[in-house]
């Protein structure tokens, strides 16, 4: 923030050698420390959304196997957002929230109504979505931090079912109760693009503006949290899941990053929300229920919930199984993938007629391997798989 | 004026009594051992004084200015430091980390909203980390796990914690609880050491008498949460009452 004295002037007064051995490793930056850096964050981040949707859902073979589309690809990096906003409460901080489908849900909503009585220009549609769902993450988290542990995660239940129930019944005259909420009015994006119109030109690659936004608001979100990670903030939160009591200690307000960490995150899914309000047109009352909540705590524990990206890694495997592997109809032996797209010579062996109904199991199956073989979920697994290379690398 | 007054302190868990209008002046510069029998009350008074436990009854004041209803962290901030009776620490964070966090509360006060600020513009909290960490002699093992150091040195970055806040007053809960006979020397004589280089103010709660009797310069005595003498060590090792409550007759 602006008003902080830059504490960096006098640090080079001090040590004159500690700058001089800067210096020569700016020359020479080691892979480490350009990983590190932000800009390389954002280049990453940037260059993969970018390359993403085409990868998933047009690229020759690849996407024929996976059977990825646009629409999906989409809605991939909204609940990416939601679950990596989510996981900086989880795996940060070390607090389970069991309500969050109250900030994306509410945000929907917020968004949706703004969309019809204010203004219909996307940008101002997430800011007022994204507004609503930190001031009520600042409301319910001052009520739910109150106490920790288990209390924490069923007053965020509580609190998430009452939102929702709020939108069903007593509200229904702003939500539209059961029906979801369908008055949304979505403007062209700056006032020229037609957001399910593809992008000139580019629309091989990221398809349509839509995406562009999601995509655009998605590294801001991904740089923004990095850059939350590595500040004081990143340091104290893991303090706080570390030892809370030791972090109070060393003389901190643990409650009051408690909240913050809590608003961030709430704030993080707000964004979240608001995007789903724009991508679908529409709020479906089920975004407040509380499988919403479980579906995110699911997918940055599947993902990994020690890493910035993983939780963007779990929705995405979450939402594949959901929307792709549900839809596969034989279990096939040699496995001929969704949609049988890879022809053989020998005609499969059929092993399991109406496979895709059991993707709730499949997704169960999934997620209890993970969270039994690898504790730190597949991001955590590729890290370890990147590691032991780097090590086999370095032997020779 | 002296540094911590405690006027009429009393703490009872239900129907049990366990610290007993404790009246206890400590002066700056001072180093003072509170001993006791198991369950006299001393670790409960530790954690009045820090203000992790509510008080039923009396006052604290530090600095003349009573602390009875702040919280923990305010107490901190206002330059009252402890330690733990387990070494209490940031267990998966490297021992830099430990010492950052730390220079961090120490340099920043208790809350700030500098979250979208990167840590490279906080060259006071890394500085303030290196000096705390040398002076506990945990400078080398900086980029080590915290929970993989060996017993004894966990607990002087636990030790180093504490202090990077540059205390007035230090409260050690047992410091050398679970430390071989070497660990504890060392231990004493860190402890004499930063007592000196940083003019502390120490109230330590100890089981052992040898260190007691190294670091005090006066022994409260508890029992059942009250005190029953105080004095120099001398005084108090001849105290009858003393021998009667806390040695329980058993040759010493």
């Amino acid at each position: 923030m602006s008003d902080e004295p830059t504490e960096t002037a006098d640090a080079t007064e001090e040590g004159g050698a500690v700058v001089e051995r800067e210096r020569t490793e700016r020359e020479f930056p080691s892979w480490e420390r350009v990983r590190e850096s932000e800009l390389f964050v954002i280049a990453i981040t940037t260059v993969a959304l970018a390359v993403f949707p085409w990868l998933f859902a047009r690229a020759p073979v690849i996407s024929g196997v996976l059977q990825g589309y646009q629409d999906l690809a989409t809605l991939i990096v909204i609940w990416g957002i939601f679950a990596m906003g989510f996981n900086l409460l989880l795996g940060y901080t070390g607090l389970l929230s069991f309500g969050h489908a109250a900030f994306w849900g509410g945000a929907a909503y917020a968004a949706g109504v703004f969309s019809t009585h204010v203004s219909s220009s996307p940008l101002l549609i997430i800011l007022a979505g994204t507004a609503f769902a930190a001031l009520l993450a600042w409301a319910l988290g001052f009520v739910a931090l109150r106490r920790g542990g288990i209390y924490f995660a069923i007053l965020t239940l509580a609190f998430g079912q009452m939102a929702y129930y709020m939108a069903l019944s007593p509200l229904s005259g702003i939500t539209g109760g059961e029906n979801g909420y369908t008055g949304v009015e979505l403007a062209p994006l700056l006032g020229s693009f037609f957001l399910q119109y593809p992008v000139p030109g580019l629309d091989w690659l990221v398809g349509t503006w839509t995406y562009v936004l999601v995509g655009v608001v998605a590294v801001v979100c991904v740089a923004a949290a990095n850059r939350i990670l590595h500040s004081p903030y990143g340091m104290v939160f893991r303090a706080i899941r570390e030892n809370d009591q030791r972090a109070e200690f060393v003389g901190l307000n643990v409650w009051r990053y408690k909240l913050m960490a809590f608003v961030i995150s709430g704030t993080l899914a707000g964004v979240a929300g608001s995007l789903f309000t724009i991508y679908s047109a529409y709020v479906p009352v089920q975004s407040l229920y509380w499988t919403t909540s479980g579906e995110v705590v699911i997918m940055a524990v599947l993902g990994g919930v020690g890493s910035l990206f993983g939780p963007i890694l779990g929705a995405g495997i979450y939402l594949y199984v959901e929307n792709v592997i549900s839809g596969v109809q034989q279990l096939t032996l040699p496995f001929t993938g969704p949609g049988e797209y890879v022809t053989l010579v020998q005609e499969p062996v059929v092993l399991l007629e109406g496979f895709g109904a059991y993707w709730h199991l499949i997704l169960g199956l999934v997620f209890v391997a993970v969270i039994v073989l690898f504790p730190r979920g597949i991001w955590g697994l590729f890290e370890d798989a990147a590691g032991a290379v780097r090590r086999l690398g370095s032997d020779h | 004026m002296a540094l911590l007054e405690t006027h009429g302190l009393t703490k009872s868990f239900g129907g049990l009594v366990a610290v007993d209008d404790v009246d206890l002046e400590i002066e700056r510069g001072e180093s003072v051992a509170v001993i006791g029998p198991n369950g006299a009350g001393k670790s409960t008074f530790i954690n009045l004084v820090t203000r992790m436990l509510d008080a039923t009854a009396g006052d604290i004041e530090f600095k003349g200015e009573s602390i009875a209803s702040d919280d923990p962290h305010e107490v901190v901030q206002k330059g009252v430091s402890r330690s733990f009776q387990t070494a209490s620490i940031f267990p998966e964070l490297s021992v830099e980390e430990n010492a950052q966090i730390a220079a961090l509360a120490a340099e920043h006060g208790s809350f700030r909203f500098n979250f979208l600020r990167h840590r490279d513009n906080y060259g006071g909290v890394e500085r303030l980390a290196s000096r705390t960490l040398d002076a506990v002699d945990l400078l080398d093992q900086r980029g080590v796990t915290a929970e993989d150091l060996p017993y004894g040195d966990k607990r002087r970055l636990e030790l180093g914690i504490a202090l990077a806040s540059d205390p007035d007053l230090l409260l050690m809960d047992e410091p050398t609880a679970g430390m071989s006979p070497e660990e504890t020397a060392d231990t004493v004589d860190l402890v004499e050491r930063v007592k000196a280089e940083m003019g502390l103010t120490i109230l330590l709660v100890e089981h052992d008498m040898e260190v007691v009797f190294d670091v005090a310069d006066r022994i409260v005595v508890l029992h059942r949460g009250a005190v029953i003498a105080e004095g120099s060590p001398e005084a108090v090792q001849g105290d009858p009452d003393v021998q009667e409550a806390y040695l329980g007759g058993v040759e010493a």
